[in-house]
């Protein structure tokens, strides 16, 4: 049995006509990180309150440790919580917003002190420990939150996007620091985020959410190359995956502004037959420019003028039209390309995923 | 960046606010300056600029308020009044806090309809209520008794719609994470909300402390007991004696502003600030 366990959990506000949460099925094994991630509005965050108890549970049955917990007291789940807003006692000092629920568990002082001691010396909140939240900034905030949920030694973390009000760069070096206290103490995380490179740097697996409905469930490269369908293949990478509208027919595959590649054996096994309208997915990085990739496939080779360029300092951002959309390549740093420059281009055979322009299936990743 | 024309314009306004306040303090200082004087002194001085000028110091100084403190029970009355304000103050908070918190916080039918009643109450004038809280005191038996008089101010309209508006505010989720801290309700009312929203409890405080201090017509009638008067009764009984002074009454005006005048400037910030977050005032 795992150790969190959905079994078709529904989420239905009252005066609604369709849940907000629909059908999640899901387990989580014990010591875990798994991230929620979605767009705004599916039904993430709603889910992990579920888990806490703040929201009611309206259909299907949530385990956690083998125990029912759709009508639990949040209080005696055994979690906890890190909001986003960070929700720290404004009137209690560090130490004593870390010490509180302690206090509240009846636990001796001594042992209180020693936990709260362990808590601050672990975040490194020594030289803020008599300070008031007011007196933080954000990042000192986010780690009394962490503290307060550490020193509980509950078995289930649950995290609400923690690090959304935090500026880039201390947003970096949180996620280190919750990666490392989560090796540290072992305990079950689930974390929700709309940052899908959050997800991907932190995460055991991720769950990817649209409009409440799980869209797929895997580890970060395993959705990274193989998306089910359209809406994940978008939401996981950055740049995004490039789409363009085509026309597959008799292993030629036509774009709307007539150019044409031919697919390779690997290719037309994968479609399995399949012919017509469908959308094309390749990542920027899929897309070379190098003289080797050109001389391999030769005979798909095509020409773009650059429109836009980024120069991210480990790599460039090529931006240029194509098939009747915006197209982006990822390449080198060496490879350098100036706004206006004529470029030769190919798609690597093998990365090409093609979508049902209807329903966004993925038909080159086995279902 | 402050403009020379603003500069000028401040200036006038400070003026203007200066000449003001002269207006409205100048029977205030009267009052203070001819309080530490013989009634002789006060009719001498009536019609020259000495009237706004208190004595020099001399044994005789402080005669009219040793009088006042010696052979009145002001003193008492004064004491009494600060003790029902503070029994007051605690119970307002409690109480009207607690429905306050409900009506921002809690869900429950009718929420928003009770709020509106509560709402209407506050065009409702103190006296017209006053015969009922009188007729059901006394027929409680509670006619000349401290419950008796505190019983019915307790609740009040204005200072649960304060709390409702500031509650209303307060985040919802650090009520989540002291419940995940096992922190109750009560425990949660007391230890988080009553903390965190320091201003209105100021405000209601202080409120409730003026109130009392200047209610003069429900002590009047609940209390018959000499013992039990508030200080407002007091002045009146005072005052009205044909043996006091002219320079005993205005001592015992002074005496009665003391407090007033101190509450005023310890917490006209509060005050000010819980006026303000309500968009209304105290009818």
């Amino acid at each position: 049995m795992s150790f969190i366990e959905f079994k078709n959990v529904c989420k239905r506000y009252p005066g609604s006509d369709k849940n907000t949460v629909d059908n999640f099925t899901l387990d989580i094994e014990e010591k875990e990180f798994i991230a929620f991630v979605g767009p705004s509005g599916c039904g993430k965050s709603t889910t992990l309150r579920m888990i806490a108890g703040f929201e009611e549970i309206t259909g299907g049955e949530l385990y956690i440790d083998g125990k029912k917990m759709n009508e639990v007291a949040p209080r005696d789940r055994g979690i906890s919580m890190v909001f986003q807003n960070y929700a720290l006692y404004p009137h209690m000092t560090v130490e004593k917003n870390i010490g509180y629920g302690l206090k509240n568990m009846k636990m001796p002082s001594d042992q209180i002190k020693q936990k709260v001691d362990w808590a601050i010396k672990v975040l490194g909140l020594e030289e803020y420990r008599y300070r008031k939240p007011k007196n933080l900034s954000g990042g000192q905030r986010q780690r009394v939150a962490l503290g307060r949920a550490i020193v509980k030694n509950s078995k289930v973390f649950l995290m609400d996007e923690p690090l959304s009000n935090l500026d880039a760069k201390l947003r970096v070096s949180m996620r280190t620091e919750i990666s490392k206290l989560h090796r540290q103490i072992g305990a079950t995380t689930i974390y929700v985020t709309h940052d899908q490179v959050e997800a991907m740097t932190m995460a055991d697996r991720i769950v990817i959410m649209k409009d409440g409905v799980i869209q797929q469930v895997g580890r970060p490269m395993e959705l990274y190359d193989h998306p089910v369908n359209q809406f994940v293949a978008g939401f996981i990478g950055s740049p995004q995956m490039n789409f363009f509208d085509v026309t597959v027919d008799n292993g030629t595959v036509r774009f709307s502004d007539g150019s044409t590649m031919t697919l390779s054996e690997g290719m037309l096994k994968k479609l399995n037959g399949r012919q017509g309208e469908m959308v094309l997915g390749i990542r920027g990085e899929d897309i070379k420019m190098d003289a080797q990739n050109m001389e391999l496939n030769n005979e798909n080779m095509q020409h773009a003028v650059i429109t836009d360029t980024e120069v991210m300092g480990n790599e460039n951002n090529l931006y240029f039209n194509f098939g009747g959309s915006q197209a982006v390549a990822r390449v080198s740093k060496y490879e350098i390309s100036q706004i206006g420059d004529r470029v030769n281009f190919v798609f690597m055979p093998s990365k090409m995923h093609f979508f049902d322009k209807e329903t966004g299936v993925n038909y080159t990743e086995a279902v | 960046m402050v403009t020379k024309k603003q500069k000028r314009i401040n200036w006038i306004l400070v003026a203007v606010l200066l000449v003001l306040s002269i207006f409205f303090l100048f029977p205030v200082i009267w009052m203070l300056a001819n309080s530490f004087k013989p009634d002789a002194a006060i009719t001498a001085d009536m019609n020259s600029i000495a009237a706004f000028i208190p004595p020099a110091p001399d044994g005789s100084f402080f005669d009219n308020y040793v009088q006042i403190i010696t052979n009145t029970s002001f003193l008492r009355y004064m004491v009494n009044t600060l003790l029902y304000a503070a029994i007051l103050i605690v119970l307002s908070i409690v109480v009207n806090g607690l429905a306050g918190y409900a009506l921002a916080k809690i869900r429950f039918p009718f929420r928003d309809q009770w709020l509106m009643i509560i709402i209407m109450l506050l065009i409702v004038p103190t006296e017209t209520v006053i015969t009922i809280h009188f007729l059901i005191i006394a027929k409680a038996g509670l006619l000349n008794t401290i419950v008796g008089y505190i019983l019915p101010l307790i609740v009040n309209p204005f200072n649960i719609f304060l709390f409702r508006q500031v509650f209303v505010s307060l985040p919802d989720d650090v009520y989540e994470a002291a419940q995940l801290d096992f922190c109750g309700p009560v425990k949660y009312f007391f230890t988080m909300v009553l903390p965190m929203s320091k201003t209105v409890v100021a405000t209601v405080s202080v409120f409730t402390f003026l109130n009392v201090w200047n209610d003069y017509l429900w002590p009047s009638l609940v209390f018959t007991s000499s013992d039990l008067l508030t200080a407002q009764i007091g002045l009146n009984s005072i005052t009205s004696n044909e043996n006091t002074t002219m320079g005993q009454t205005l001592a015992v005006i002074t005496l009665i502003t003391i407090p007033v005048i101190i509450i005023y400037s310890l917490f006209s910030k509060q005050i000010v600030e819980g006026v303000t977050s309500t968009g209304s005032k105290e009818g």
